[in-house]
């Protein structure tokens, strides 16, 4: 086994799994809201993304740019719909209410962009680097470099700013928020729209590297559990070190052991991380 | 004296049972009201529905004035950011963020006739116990501290009128009639306040005029002075001295 290659990637693949559960963590961790859609969400962004590129011929960065609009769109639908569940805080029928968005933006996209496995081509995956036997791709720079700085980003704004100070009020308590002049509604469709949008952006980065597939959003949504949950509910920097953590663990079970496991494998991990601390990595 | 906040016929309803029935109330500038009585007499609910604010599920009829407009249709966000400052018994700061957090959520307040502003320098002046504070996080507060902190950010919003439900819940008694006595200073300044108080002894100390509630109807009201002398007031609260006297 070549141990330098598979470090490399387990943290490109750690990187992804991070940058696509950023915007859950966030809003489960600073607003305490759930969004089973996530998975399809992510699904969407990619397709989206390709189709402006394969079937219009735009360029990667315009791809990009309405991938994050449709998505940004996409999620103040949602939360305008849901509005009403989010403001009495039912986490379970809001489960059920994402779950069922999830499925019918799957069926759409099936609709719109048929069944079969397409090649999603950014341009930067097909640029290779090579150092003696280590090998990359610029893409899996541009992963690695963009969820970094997103997670440095976040975890600023959250600590530092007056924005931040408001998601984590009205994540604590909407009521009182209320009384500080913030509508937690308005709060809710901007963490939710930034929700959709991150995910947007991380499925722009991270699809083209495998063949893109409608049906792929609930394998997504399930990595993406299990990194939020692994990092303790909605700590950042919980997410990233569970989404690297969880990379560079299936990168070395599928080397040493089989890829056809890794998925049983990372729920036992799950498990093992769980049992040995109930509130995940995060806590003291 | 203008009235700043006036309530007209306010009736409150939790499903099917009735807190609050047909209750009047003005609060004039730089008059300091209070709503008095026992548990469970409606008068938070009575607070709360002048800042259209509930817990619970409230459904609210009557009206609610702000110089004289109308503010019913404005939910309590709007009414907060309006200058109707409201400060709410139990949990009424942010455990999860520091005194100075708390603090920055508030706003830069409009300059409009009729506020009354406050700088962080005077707020802290007045409770300079938060300012040792201020790095603490909510939770690790004094139930004193949470109060201090609650009115605090209530100030620097710049209130028109500032409502207080049981600020001296959790004090310790030699502290509650400090804490009134700081309350009522604010107020020789020009700030109008509407307070609920379980401590009727020592809201009498300090509030211009009273409202006596008992089981959602207000029973009595009248100033400070007259109220004192009120008999059912001396027999319920006031101690056995009055209601032997009576008796």
């Amino acid at each position: 086994m070549n141990i330098p290659q598979q470090l490399v990637n387990g943290l490109v693949l750690g990187s992804g799994y991070a940058c696509v559960a950023l915007g859950w963590t966030v809003l489960l961790g600073a607003a305490r809201l759930v969004n089973f859609a996530h998975g399809q969400m992510y699904m969407l962004g990619a397709f989206v993304c390709w189709f402006m590129m394969t079937r219009l011929g735009l360029s990667y960065p315009v791809g990009i740019l309405a991938s994050l609009l449709a998505l940004g769109l996409l999620g103040v639908l949602m939360q305008w719909a849901m509005l009403r569940l989010v403001m009495v805080q039912n986490l379970t029928s809001m489960m059920i209410v994402t779950l069922g968005f999830g499925y019918i933006i799957q069926g759409a996209g099936g609709l719109a962009f048929g069944g079969a496995p397409q090649n999603f081509p950014s341009g930067l995956d097909r640029m290779e680097i090579r150092f003696g036997d280590l090998w990359f791709t610029w893409q899996d720079v541009l992963i690695l470099c963009v969820t970094l700085v997103l997670y440095v980003l976040v975890w600023v704004v959250l600590r530092s700013t007056r924005l931040g100070a408001v998601i984590r009020a009205v994540a604590e308590d909407p009521k009182l928020a209320q009384l500080f002049g913030i509508s937690p509604a308005a709060a809710y469709i901007g963490i939710f729209v930034f929700e959709a949008v991150m995910v947007a952006l991380a499925a722009v980065l991270v699809a083209p590297r495998t063949p893109i597939l409608t049906s792929m959003g609930f394998d997504e949504v399930i990595i993406t559990f299990v990194i939020v949950v692994l990092g303790g509910v909605g700590s950042v920097p919980g997410a990233l070190v569970a989404g690297l953590g969880l990379g560079l663990f299936t990168a070395f079970f599928g080397a040493l052991v089989s890829p056809a496991y890794t998925t049983a494998a990372a729920f036992g991990l799950l498990l093992v991380v769980l049992v040995a601390r109930p509130r995940g990595l995060a806590s003291q | 004296m203008t009235a700043v906040l006036e309530a007209r016929n306010l009736t409150v309803r939790y499903d099917s049972s009735v807190a609050l029935s047909g209750a009047s109330l003005v609060v004039s500038s730089g008059r300091m009201v209070g709503v008095a009585g026992a548990n469970g007499a409606g008068k938070s609910t009575f607070i709360n529905a002048c800042a259209g604010w509930s817990r619970g599920r409230a459904r609210i009829e009557g009206e609610v004035l702000l110089y004289g407009d109308s503010v019913r249709h404005l939910a309590a966000h709007q009414r907060s950011n309006a200058g109707l400052m409201h400060v709410p018994e139990g949990k009424n700061v942010f455990g999860n963020l520091t005194v100075t957090e708390n603090l920055l959520l508030v706003r830069k307040p409009p300059t409009e006739p009729g506020r009354h502003y406050f700088t962080h320098d005077e707020v802290f002046g007045l409770f300079p116990r938060l300012h040792e504070r201020r790095q603490h996080k909510g939770s690790a507060l004094s139930g004193g501290e949470r109060q201090m902190l609650a009115i605090s950010r209530a100030l620097l919003g710049a209130p028109r009128v500032l409502l207080l439900d049981e600020p001296s819940v959790g004090l310790a008694p030699r502290l509650v009639l400090e804490m009134l006595r700081q309350i009522r200073r604010l107020v020789d300044k020009g700030l109008p306040v509407l307070l609920v108080e379980q401590n009727v002894k020592a809201t009498l100390e300090v509030v211009d005029e009273l409202y006596l509630l008992e089981r959602g109807l207000i029973i009595a009201q009248g100033t400070a002075a007259e109220m004192r002398g009120d008999n059912r007031i001396v027999a319920a609260y006031l101690g056995a001295l009055g209601s032997t006297k009576t008796a």
